[in-house]
């Protein structure tokens, strides 16, 4: 399919844009994402570079942490 | 839609995380009893995602959510299993596991949303014409044109129909990788390769500033 895509919204350069360094996959954004929350809830000046940049490029890892981070918000077991 | 309803509570008391590890490896009572009881937290989990996401499935009704939530809380038990020997304490158990539970009903409702929709996968950019402008807008647009310019330019074919599906297309990552068969980590890469290269040639340019604050590509 060659048909051309939308022109560019703000928000699409600012994601275009976005410095996603340093890299870190998406496995390893899922390895790494319960002790991320967790210690993000314990304190929220805690500092992961890395998770943070890979939150801050990958819409779907940066939505499962905000779900999680709810879970863990309102626990229940 | 009461079924998928997130605030329903649990009834057990919680374990800890040694309890789990020995009830889950007991071959007998106990363990049956753990694996019932982890399908319950994960179902947890996958009812809370599939509830934050229902919106992405507008015709769904309540029914329908909830055999989401029970097939993603089936497939995210298998994957908790099978990958129980790699948890390593780095927090809570039920933390670890509920991660796999938000990510099974997150990739469920995702492809359940595009599952009869095309994915358009655009090698190009609309330009749009937008006349005389005032100051502010116009520069808006001299940077909406240089990245259009860098897409078109410094792009390989397959980061430009990646970048383009994903960021302005908003095809999810996971769909998207289903449909090409790639993987999410891969096009995850290729993201981010892309991104990289459009901020060289943007920094290049002067349309874009290079933060000290933060690595650079």
């Amino acid at each position: 399919m060659t048909s051309p895509a939308r022109g560019l919204s703000a928000e699409n350069i600012r994601s275009l844009l976005a410095d996603t360094s340093p890299y870190l996959s998406c496995d390893d954004c899922f390895a790494r994402l319960d002790e991320y929350v967790e210690r993000t809830l314990a304190d929220p000046r805690h500092q992961d570079a890395a998770m943070q940049a890979h939150l801050a490029g990958c819409g779907a890892c940066a939505e499962e942490a905000e779900t999680l981070r709810e879970l863990l918000s309102h626990p229940s077991t | 839609m009461t079924t998928v309803n997130p605030t329903t509570p649990d009834v057990v008391p919680p374990l800890g995380d040694d309890a789990w590890l020995a009830a889950l490896t007991d071959g007998g009572g106990a363990g049956h009893q753990a694996l019932a009881r982890l399908r319950e937290v994960l179902l947890r989990a996958t009812r809370h995602q599939v509830w934050r996401l229902r919106d992405l499935l507008p015709g769904a009704g309540a029914g329908e959510l909830e055999d989401l939530a029970q097939q993603a809380a089936d497939d995210a038990l298998v994957a908790v299993l099978r990958r129980l020997g790699t948890f390593e304490g780095r927090s809570r158990f039920t933390t670890w596991a509920y991660k796999f539970g938000v990510l099974h009903a997150g990739v469920a409702v995702r492809r359940q949303a595009w599952r009869h929709r095309e994915v358009p996968l655009p090698d190009t950019l609309t330009l749009v014409d937008t006349g005389p402008t005032p100051a502010a807008i116009s520069e808006a647009t001299q940077l909406a044109r240089a990245v259009e310019a860098a897409i078109a330019t410094e792009l390989t074919p397959h980061q430009r129909r990646v970048v383009l599906a994903l960021l302005v297309e908003q095809v999810p990552i996971d769909v998207l990788a289903d449909r090409l068969g790639s993987t999410r980590n891969a096009l995850y890469k290729t993201l981010h390769d892309a991104r990289c290269r459009l901020r060289t040639a943007l920094t290049d340019s002067g349309h874009l500033q290079i933060r000290t604050d933060r690595s650079t590509p």
